[in-house]
């Protein structure tokens, strides 16, 4: 009895991973067991082993193709078996095939003709016409890319015209007189995708503004060098992160700075969470990651230093899962380490603020008449205004400030 | 109500009685003795053989049903079996008198009638006439089988029983043999050829229609009686009393013309046996006390008589008195025939209602026992003989079961082979212009009418030469394309005639039939009793008896007041005869829309619903006139809706007008009214004309383009034009003046979605009226659908326009809700 093997269901939100690399060919036997293939979803790099042995019977989905979760991506079995039950819909197939080359038909474009808000990258079912779906096909426009105007949000004929048109890809033929531009079309990546519409729905929905200021490092620096020559005991190799993820997390956890911590969901609801659980960016070779540091307020800070270690390792290895990648409350987002001295960082929506860490400068200041130079270092706070004014979002930063100013005090007072 | 005769006050003021007539009960006291010198000893013999053959016939039935087995065959029968054992001298009786032109209509319960009428009718017919009748029917199938295994050796007369015997079974079986293929069955078994015609399931059901072949008979000079066989259960019937309401028209003798004077030549004929089911009528249902009183529905009493109906040579004298009646235009009669069934009403009966003393006691007198002796003790044939010939007949019987039962000479239709079988015999589908060749019976031409006159100075089309609406007093409108089809028809088939409530001299409620009364005399157009039962089932009958006419309900809503009629009886007998029935029939009714929730109701729904309707509804002149036509020159029943709203409507769709000459508009084929191509707006009805002015405000303020197709009819129906444009379109709304729930649109919604799913851009939206009762006409913008429905549907269901603000909810939310207030 020849046996399908699914493309798995990694995570409740995870609706289609992308089948990154086949181990074994069609034809070629297999044990139970062995690696059959690997994937990838918004996050992770997966592998899948071989539910029985036997023969690869049928491989239904080439490299690189987005495959909805719970879909047959390949069947074992003896020689000679048939496989054609367990062939996916032909629609379904079409749809995936179909969808690579338009991947990258500028969303904000359909904007201009279509009189619906800016499309965003649809995940999941696709309401759309019969009618919308045969053009679309005809006429190569992805639907996940299309805003429905019909009712409930359907998308029909004259959203996909729209969508055509501003997409350029009804005029692609006429062109000729144009000089030749060489260019590579890339499919982007499941990660970039996620990435590109957690974003965009971020600038789109939230209120964004961003206060700066910058604190004097002098006490966290001389922390972080105590630890160094041993000077103080008792602590791992913090980072000066791990102090800002200390520092913030504790911050957060005051009544007064709840809103911050935070998400402003639909229908006008604020979430207030009792626990700050921290979402931490890391910058891996696929792309931004923000794994999520749970119950950050209550760790102490080598617990905290250690976890914020393994969960990054995590993700620049592939091996975070997507679970690990969900939940946060608050992110923190440190450009320190590229020189970066002030920049704004995006809302990871619906959460309602976002902290980004810049590099440390040398700074004067003042001191008894004279000029002295000190270490700072550049917070930038980017916050919801929907959610939060600028009154509470500015007290929140400056008391960050003054308790990074004075770090060892506020962390003997904390742990003893 | 004609100005002839004057309502005189002051006699209905007059102190008098009303005398009723003297009911004769059992007058008949003559001997066989005395009777010898009246019949032949074969004719005597003869009536015990039939009687013996139907007694025979009912055994059998009665043994496959409880034993599933006879003559030692093992035979399974699901069907009915209301059987007549004890019943057999009452039909034996009737029968006798009557010719071959003289039909008898029956029951659920009438294979007695059925045999003794085909027995009494080969008896008559000559040999030559018996091989012709069974040669041709059925393309001689049946003749060839029974020519085969037949033992009547030459004698041509037994082999037209046993010929009867072998169909009948075949009928009651199933079999493809059967008279009707298998079609009609036990309740519905006739033979045209013997004067049988169609017995009816109905209780009482064959009464109007019955009535409808006295008047055929009648209006078109045709010979013969009819007879309208009914239980003692039926006499509780409204149609019943309808149809003996309707024979009984004091009309026919005072206001028809002479050559047309004179009652309904029909005997309403009840087999009194005491039970409805097992409900005693006299006793226990009913209050009558005898039948025979309900004669006094008219002044002759009908002529009604109670007469001893085991007493086969009582019969016989009844019939012939009552024939001689009627045949001096004396009809209608009543006759109540005392009977008793020994079987159950039907073989599940256990007979619970009636103690084993009663059936014992009337044992004593039955027929198949006390005629034999009597006819021995008169010295007609000795008990040897008559068991002799009871023993022949017994066999006869089993011989032809045996046959009938056998799958390699009688098999059952085989619908893998033949799948469309039943659906070739749904419609007739014939075109004839007239039913018969005879001269029509006019009183002027159409040049000296006064209406044909009026039409003539009208202007064939709703626009003027300058393209202006032409006022509506100047434009020939709906109401004339219908007086033309159907008064053209008036002068071509001598066979068409009219009725109904309100026709003659009223010209019709809505003044279509203005003009006729001139024209025509009484016996082509004459108004009925309001009773439409009787006005539909006589029509069916006059239609199926091979005469065309048109009836008129005048409200849509009475449909239902002549339900059996409609749905039972003019939608199935075409089929029910396997095609042999033709129905040249169209019923014409009135939408309402001024007059509250009983008078304002579309029920093209209902009529669609039954199958072997054809569902008309016109609302130009050219299809008012157009399809009237194809109507009037098909043979299947159609029912033509029409509306109030716009009977004065003028042609604004055909170029030219509406063509003087005669045309037809082809049932089945809908219009597209105006072209578009962003939607497409399907209408039943007078919703076009509302249809039209949402395609405009669509057009102008939205930019939308409609394209409106007008449905003209519902069935049959086709879906061709619809699809095409739908495909283009990408978008359809379906709308009517119907209540929504339950609208035929709903039905055509699927099969659209069905046949163009792939093109839709919306599931298509339906406006009908609300699922509510009609209020009063200033309501009607409340209840009927109105432009802003349409967009309203339009931008909730399938496209929403840019700015617009709906004012009736078509959400999905608000669809639940009322669904689930049950509106």
């Amino acid at each position: 009895m020849a046996t399908p093997v699914m493309m798995p269901n990694v995570g409740i939100t995870v609706e289609t991973c992308v089948l990154t690399k086949w181990m074994k060919n069609k034809g070629e036997t297999v044990e139970e067991g062995e690696v059959l293939f690997t994937y990838e979803t918004d996050k992770s790099t997966l592998e899948q082993e071989a539910p029985v042995s036997g023969t690869v019977l049928e491989i239904f989905f080439g490299e690189d193709a987005d495959v909805p979760v719970m879909t047959n991506v390949c069947v074992i079995g003896a020689p000679g078996e048939d496989v054609e039950e367990f062939r996916p819909g032909t629609a379904d197939k079409k749809e995936e095939e179909a969808a690579p080359a338009k991947q990258e038909t500028p969303a904000p474009a359909a904007q201009q003709s279509a009189p619906a808000p800016a499309p965003v990258m649809q995940t999941g079912f696709i309401k759309a016409s019969p009618r919308a779906k045969a053009l679309a096909e005809k006429r190569g426009v992805n639907l996940r890319f299309v805003s429905g105007t019909g009712p409930d949000g359907r998308i029909i004929e004259r959203d996909v015209f729209a969508a055509a048109q501003g997409s350029g890809l009804s005029c692609r033929e006429s062109g000729g007189a144009a000089p030749a531009v060489e260019y590579v079309d890339e499919k982007m990546s499941v990660i970039r995708r996620t990435i590109a519409k957690q974003m965009s729905a971020s600038l789109q929905t939230a209120a964004q503004l961003t206060h700066t200021l910058s604190f004097d490092a002098t006490d966290i620096l001389a922390f972080r060098k105590g630890i160094k020559s041993g000077e103080i005991q008792g602590y791992g190799n913090i980072t000066l992160n791990d102090m800002i993820l200390y520092v913030v997390s504790r911050t957060l956890a005051k009544p007064e700075h709840r809103a911050l911590n935070a998400h402003l969901l639909e229908n006008d609801i604020m979430r207030y969470f009792s626990g700050v659980h921290m979402g931490v960016a890391v910058d891996t070779d696929r792309g931004l990651m923000v794994p999520t540091l749970f119950d950050c307020d209550k760790k102490p800070l080598n617990k905290i230093s250690e976890e914020a270690k393994a969960l990054a390792a995590k993700c620049r290895n592939g091996s975070a899962l997507p679970d690990d990648l969900k939940g946060g409350t608050f992110t923190v987002s440190n450009l320190g380490a590229y020189g970066i001295e002030h920049f704004t960082p995006v809302i990871n929506v619906p959460q309602t603020a976002i902290l980004g860490v810049n590099t440390i400068t040398t700074q004067i200041k003042a001191v008894n008449g004279g000029i002295q130079t000190y270490q700072a270092m550049g917070l930038s706070l980017t916050y919801d205004h929907r959610a939060v004014d600028g009154g509470p979002a500015s007290r929140f930063l400056s008391e960050l400030k003054a308790t990074l100013e004075n770090f060892t005090a506020f962390l003997r007072e904390q742990e003893g | 109500m004609p100005k002839s005769q004057f309502v005189n006050p002051a006699p209905q003021f007059e102190k008098r009685t009303i005398s009723l007539k003297d009911i004769p009960v059992c007058a008949y006291d003559r001997t066989l003795e005395e009777e010898k010198a009246n019949y032949t000893n074969e004719d005597l013999i003869g009536m015990y053989a039939d009687m013996a053959a139907i007694r025979e016939f009912e055994t059998m039935l009665l043994t496959i049903k409880q034993k599933g087995n006879y003559n030692n065959k093992e035979f399974t029968y699901p069907g009915p079996a209301h059987l007549a054992v004890g019943q057999e001298a009452t039909a034996v009786g009737q029968a006798y008198t009557l010719d071959v032109d003289d039909y008898i209509f029956g029951t659920h319960r009438s294979h007695h009638e059925v045999i003794a009428k085909a027995f009494s009718a080969i008896k008559k017919l000559s040999d030559d006439e018996l091989l012709k009748i069974m040669q041709e029917y059925n393309d001689g199938k049946n003749y060839e089988v029974v020519k085969k295994y037949t033992k009547s050796n030459g004698d041509v007369k037994e082999m037209a029983r046993e010929y009867f015997i072998f169909g009948l079974c075949c009928e009651l079986f199933a079999k493809d043999m059967g008279f009707s293929r298998g079609l009609g069955g036990s309740m519905h078994a006739f033979f045209l050829p013997f004067g049988i015609f169609p017995n009816n399931a109905i209780v009482g059901g064959a009464a109007p229609i019955a009535t409808g072949v006295a008047l055929y008979k009648k209006c078109n000079k045709k010979k013969g009686i009819v007879v309208a066989n009914a239980g003692d259960g039926a006499a509780a019937r409204g149609p019943v009393y309808e149809a003996m309401t309707f024979a009984s028209m004091d009309q026919f003798n005072d206001l028809w013309e002479d050559g047309y004077k004179g009652g309904l030549p029909i005997i309403y004929n009840f087999n009194n046996n005491f039970y409805g089911m097992g409900g005693q009528t006299k006793g226990e249902t009913m209050g009558y006390e005898e039948v025979a009183r309900l004669g006094a529905i008219n002044k002759t009493g009908m002529h009604a008589e109670r007469v001893n109906g085991w007493n086969v040579l009582a019969v016989i004298d009844a019939y012939k008195r009552k024939k001689a009646l009627l045949e001096k235009g004396e009809g209608p009669a009543l006759l109540e025939l005392v009977t008793y069934r020994f079987s159950g009403h039907s073989t599940s009966d256990a007979s619970s209602y009636r103690t084993k003393e009663e059936v014992e006691e009337w044992q004593k007198y039955d027929p198949l026992t006390a005629f034999p002796k009597q006819l021995a003790e008169a010295g007609v044939a000795t008990a040897e003989e008559l068991e002799k010939l009871n023993e022949a007949v017994i066999d006869r019987n089993r011989r032809m079961f045996d046959l009938a039962s056998d799958l390699s000479v009688a098999p059952y239709t085989d619908y893998s082979e033949h799948p469309d079988f039943i659906e070739n015999v749904m419609f007739s589908n014939k075109r004839i212009e007239k039913m018969d060749d005879r001269p029509v019976e006019v009183n002027q031409t159409k040049e000296e009418n006064e209406r044909y006159q009026k039409i003539a100075k009208l202007s064939r089309s709703a626009f003027g030469p300058d393209g202006s609406l032409l006022p509506k007093m100047r434009v020939y409108n709906i109401r004339d394309g219908l007086f033309e089809a159907i008064a053209d028809k008036y002068y071509e088939d001598p066979t068409l005639i009219s009725y109904g409530e309100d026709v003659r001299d009223w010209g019709g409620a809505f003044a279509v039939y203005r003009g006729l009364t001139e024209a025509l005399p009484y016996h082509r157009l004459f108004n009925s009793p309001i009773a439409e039962s009787a006005i539909v089932g006589s029509a069916v009958g006059y239609a199926l008896a091979g005469g065309r006419v048109i009836t008129e309900l005048m409200y849509c809503d009475f449909i239902v007041c002549s339900g059996d009629e409609v749905f039972n009886q003019m939608a199935k007998w075409q089929a029910m005869s396997a095609g042999k029935l033709n129905m040249p029939f169209v019923l014409r009714v009135s939408v309402g829309m001024k007059y509250g929730a009983q008078h304002s109701q579309d029920w093209t729904s209902l009529c669609a619903h039954v199958p072997g309707l054809k569902v008309i509804y016109p609302v130009t002149p050219y299809d008012a006139k157009g399809l009237m036509t194809a109507a009037l020159n098909g043979t299947d029943p159609v029912v033509c809706f029409e509306s109030q709203k716009i009977y004065d409507m003028g042609e604004r769709f055909v170029e030219g007008g509406v063509p003087e000459g005669t045309y037809e508009v082809e049932i089945g084929e809908p219009a597209i009214r105006r072209q578009g191509s962003d939607l497409t707006i399907l209408t039943i009805g007078p919703t076009l004309y509302t249809a039209l002015e949402a395609a405009e405000k669509l057009e102008k303020d939205f930019g939308v383009s409609a394209e409106v197709i007008d449905a003209r009819s519902v069935v049959p129906f086709n879906y061709e034009k619809v699809v095409e444009s739908v495909k283009k379109t990408g978008r359809i709304l379906l709308a009517s003046d119907a209540c929504a729930r339950g609208s035929i649109l709903n039905d055509m919604a699927q099969n659209i979605t069905s046949l163009a799913f792939d093109y839709l851009d919306a599931p298509p939206a339906i406006v009908g009226a609300q699922n509510w009762i009609t209020p009063a006409s200033e309501y009607s913008k409340e209840f009927y659908p109105q432009v802003g429905w349409f967009l309203d549907a339009i931008h909730e269901r399938i496209l929403p326009l840019e700015g617009y603000t709906p004012q009736k909810s078509y959400s999905d939310t608000e669809l639940l809700r009322k669904a689930r207030k049950g509106v």
